[in-house]
């Protein structure tokens, strides 16, 4: 009993001497140097006590129950340099932090001010959540998932975006700062870009699009790698993926180091390898629709007091294959087809890896290398990047011993790129370049574009102002390209032509933030694109469509008036947020595909409807609206998301081919409370309902479309993730099923829509380490 | 620094390597293509044959395709043999060989609509109808039109069968062209 009440004694006498020495709190403030903006997401650690605080949205972190003595405190941000501090606690401090913009990050190069200005028009970013959900997806259908993208198909293996009805040579796509240059002219030649290289994937549209050419009249596709880190120490990630309805297999994995001894330098390492077999529809698989992918990229990055280097070599290789069912020799084929519900037995159900012909082999690489020099507060940026695009299409042909490709095209691109970033000056920033772009293309086999030697040259600058409650952006760009081009034909005869193009483009933006709750900006954009060698030289018969395509070398560039007008809301207590977008895209002397029903192309496999390239003037109109709202906070989350578009062709008074039909998509999500494993734990149902398209050319202008489109459908995906710590290290474990009640349907915007379903139920089982 | 000194020579590098490439130029080279199909009529009793021929000698596009009328006397048999030639290549091109060696996935279709009928075809290696011979056996004088079709079976195995029709799904065509046809 002495014993016991000695004990409590201690006890006491020890728990008085905590709560004087150990009682101390510790508050702080975390702000940006250069935005001054609150940091939210910023590490806070006390490394001799082992405590970590994460700041909140407001910037703002608290340690309790502190002992006093000297402490060592030390405030991490992902895009911030490391502050570290030492103070001799006693009983109560509060730091105001300033946390240092690191060393601006190569990516920050490309994409200008983005972060700072939330609403500047047509700029979506894929969330973290939906990056990681599309996992497993290719990088159009990742893109799919931003409200007013959708994709334009080929089967079930070649997707490309579509921007507000606008898709091809009128989308840009930036490959870690690179212009990707492919073969991106075909709706059937899909970007080739390893998705698990991005950690943003984004769409802009605006101001910041003069930076990479002024004809980028439906948008900019933006594809950044992770920053690098700036922390000396390794870290990777590994990626496991496996889809049922394809038994798609995918590994991906990255892994990057900073040694102490060689401070500033850092490198990575990134591979994915892909593979699947037979894509399954509710009813039947199709034969060679198998896909296989290697990729692989390396990147080292150098960074001094004020020169920064990186140097990013990439490989990608994919090889497609073409569902067999799909190959037709003539229109009469192409109609029987069409007539059949469902493909001849013979093409389907093997539910093999193997890749026949028709297929696609595809090697894409680039090289690049960018230097910033900082000096005082300018700032100055070179990019140098070649890129090597080879691309075979297989044919079905007579002899089965044939291994040679019936088409290669080989496009070299050799681009550099000066940016020059001005001090702030006042309210306002602002940057110039330079760009020259030196591209030689060559092909073999059967015709389908010229070779081609073309150089581009151009000049821009952007200036932005920001005060207050008001951000005005404005930019001009210049542009001039050359194309000479040469084809030689079999009867000895050389066709060549010389085309000299000069483009120019501006843009403006105004944002004005109305209210702490009501946000609006209006933007308006002139852009110019030159026509592709493709819309002026084609002349072959398009298997896929039966048509006899002729290209017309008297195109001029699109004009294109882009006017857009935005509008968000979100109410006091950030449970509710709401996008509005308007837009309307004027476009004179737009280049399409016209029918030409009077002068058939007579051929030995029969007479082939003949399609010219033509221009008319075209205006696309449409509403990107989406909401969200915390229905339960953190809990319950419904999303809402609706495009709509209409496309028309004015001087034909008739609607454009190909726009995507007007869809609406809702979505349910619950995220869990943390438990004591599980974390991050959440579910989603997502309902997408796309509407029957109804505005589609008219036959009385020329067929091109032999099959009217296909019903509207409803579909429902479903997403499970949690997160879990093996051996101290975080797995993030998620499951999807897309096409839940595995629906039979048909999309409009896949040519395949003539002759099969769409996939069917596809359940992706995933697993993220991160190392 | 060697680092940067590596970036540079790099840099000099792809510049110098994309600037000395030369535009490869290539011939227009569809291996696949067929120009010209001739049907070469020899009477069954014997004595000068005489061809009808399907020319486009550029391919898809470009000259348009000459066509002849094919002329034959009434109340006659004729041996009938298709040739298949691609003239873009040099040399020329027989195709008929590629058509005689893959000839389980190969088959000639003649849908006449004129005062003749077509049998007697030859067989692939199956014993299924080929079609590269035949017989042509004329009625009574009149005009009309044939069409000769040739298809392949791009699967493997062809599966190709005798019951097959000129628009069964699992062939797609190679050749479609209408002759017209004038028995006197």
């Amino acid at each position: 009993m002495k014993k016991i009440i000695f004990n409590l004694v201690l006890c006491f006498i020890a728990a008085q001497a905590f709560s004087q020495t150990c009682d101390g709190t510790i508050t702080g403030h975390v702000v940006d140097a250069d935005t001054k903006q609150k940091l939210a997401g910023a590490s806070v650690s006390i490394p001799s006590l082992g405590l970590t605080q994460v700041t909140d949205d407001k910037g703002d972190f608290k340690f309790v129950g502190i002992c006093d003595g000297q402490l060592k405190i030390i405030v991490t941000h992902i895009s911030c340099d490391n502050y570290t501090t030492e103070a001799n606690f006693k009983n109560k401090l509060h730091l105001d932090i300033t946390m240092p913009h690191a060393r601006q990050t190569l990516g920050d190069v490309v994409v200008e001010g983005q972060r700072k200005i939330a609403n500047t028009g047509f700029a979506k970013q894929l969330s973290t959540k939906e990056l990681n959900e599309s996992k497993g997806l290719n990088i159009s259908e990742a893109l799919s998932k931003l409200n007013g993208v959708t994709i334009l198909q080929t089967g079930s293996t070649i997707a490309k975006p579509i921007l507000h009805g606008l898709h091809s040579t009128r989308v840009i796509t930036i490959n870690n700062g690179v212009k990707q240059e492919g073969q991106q002219w075909g709706n059937e030649h899909a970007p080739e870009i390893d998705p698990f290289i991005a950690g943003k994937l984004s769409v802009i549209k605006g101001v910041d699009e003069l930076k990479y050419g002024s004809d980028a009249i439906g948008g900019v596709v933006l594809v950044e790698p992770k920053k690098m880190r700036t922390t000396p120490g390794a870290s990777g990630e590994l990626n496991a993926l496996y889809g049922t309805n394809n038994k798609q297999q995918i590994l991906s994995g990255s892994f990057e180091q900073q040694f102490k001894s060689l401070p500033g330098f850092t490198y990575r390492l990134q591979s994915t390898i892909k593979r699947s077999a037979d894509v399954r529809t509710p009813n039947y698989s199709l034969n060679n629709t198998a896909a296989d992918e290697v990729n692989f990229s390396v990147t080292t990055a150098l960074r001094k007091k004020n020169i920064e280097s990186e140097l990013f070599y990439s490989y990608f290789t994919s090889k497609l294959g073409i569902f067999t069912g799909s190959h037709i020799g003539n229109l009469t084929d192409l109609l029987d087809a069409i007539a059949s519900d469902k493909p001849d037995n013979i093409y389907l159900n093997n539910s093999s890896y193997k890749i026949g012909r028709p297929r696609q082999e595809v090697l894409h690489q680039i090289v690049k290398s960018t230097t910033s020099l900082k000096i005082e507060k300018h700032k100055l940026t070179l990019q140098v990047a070649f890129q090597n695009n080879d691309r075979s299409e297989f044919d079905i042909v007579r002899r089965s011993d044939n291994t040679k490709p019936q088409i290669n095209l080989v496009i070299n691109t050799l681009s550099e790129d000066l940016i020059y970033e001005h001090p702030k000056v006042g309210n306002i920033t602002g940057s110039a370049g330079l760009s020259f772009m030196q591209q030689n293309n060559s092909y073999r086999g059967r015709y389908f574009i010229p070779n081609y030697d073309a150089n581009t040259a151009g000049a821009f600058i952007i200036e932005k102002w920001q005060k207050h409650k008001w951000q005005v952006q404005a930019g001009v760009r210049a542009d001039f390209k050359n194309i000479d081009t040469r084809r030689i034909r079999s009867s000895g005869d050389t066709i060549s032509n010389i085309f000299n193009f000069k483009t120019i483009a501006a843009s403006g933006n105004i944002a004005r933030d109305i209210s702490q709750n009501w946000k609006t900006n209006l933007g308006i954009s002139l852009s110019q694109r030159a026509p592709y060698v493709n819309e002026l030289l084609s002349d072959g018969i398009h298997h896929g469509t039966a048509t006899y395509e002729r290209g017309n070398i008297t195109l001029v560039p699109e004009k294109s008036t882009n006017i857009s007008l935005g509008l968000s809301y979100k109410n006091d207590a950030k449970t509710f947020e709401s996008d509005l977008l308007f837009y309307n895209n004027n476009i004179n002397d737009f280049i399409y595909e016209q029918p030409r029903p009077d002068a058939p192309v007579l051929t030995i496999a029969g007479a082939f409807p003949l399609i010219e390239y033509t221009s008319t003037d075209a205006q696309l109109t449409g509403i990107d609206h989406s909401f969200q709202w915390k229905l339960i906070p953190s809990h319950l989350t419904w999303t809402n998301k609706t495009a709509l578009i209409f496309a028309r062709n004015k001087s034909i008074n008739d609607w454009l081919i190909n726009i995507p039909s007007q869809r609406f998509t809702n979505q349910f999500a619950w995220d869990f409370r943390d438990g004591k494993s599980l974390k991050e734990s959440s579910i989603s149902i997502e309902m997408s309902n796309v509407l029957r398209q109804t505005r589609v050319p008219d036959p009385k202008n020329g067929r091109t479309d032999y099959k009217d489109p296909p019903p509207g459908y409803t579909l429902l995906d479903m997403e499970a993730s949690t997160k879990i710590n093996l051996a101290k290290k975080p797995i993030v474990l998620a499951a999807s099923i897309r096409n839940l009640l595995n629906t039979s349907y048909r999309e409009y915007l896949n040519s395949f829509r003539y002759y099969t379903d769409e996939m069917g139920r596809n359940v992706t089982l995933k697993a993220t380490i991160n190392l | 620094m060697k680092f940067r000194l590596a970036l540079l020579a790099f840099t000099i590098f792809t510049v110098a390597m994309t600037s000395c490439k030369k535009t490869e130029i290539q011939e227009d080279n569809d291996e696949e293509l067929i120009t010209t199909m001739i049907l070469k009529f020899t009477p069954s009793t014997g004595g000068a044959s005489t061809s009808f021929t399907f020319d486009d000698p550029d391919g898809p596009g470009g000259i348009a395709p000459s066509l002849d009328s094919i002329r034959l006397d009434a109340n006659k048999i004729y041996n009938v043999e298709v040739q298949l030639l691609n003239k873009t290549a040099s040399p020329v091109d027989d195709i008929t060989l590629e058509v005689k060696n893959e000839s389980e996935a190969h088959r000639f279709y003649f849908l006449p609509s004129a005062n003749v009928t077509i049998g007697n075809l030859d067989r692939d290696i199956n014993g299924v109808s080929l079609g590269i011979k035949s017989t042509w056996t004329t009625t009574t004088t009149g005009t009309g039109s044939i069409i000769v079709i040739l298809r392949h079976y791009a699967n493997n195995p062809p599966n190709k069968l005798e019951a097959d029709n000129a628009s069964d799904p699992k062939s797609d065509t190679d050749i479609q062209v209408i002759f017209p046809v004038k028995i006197s």
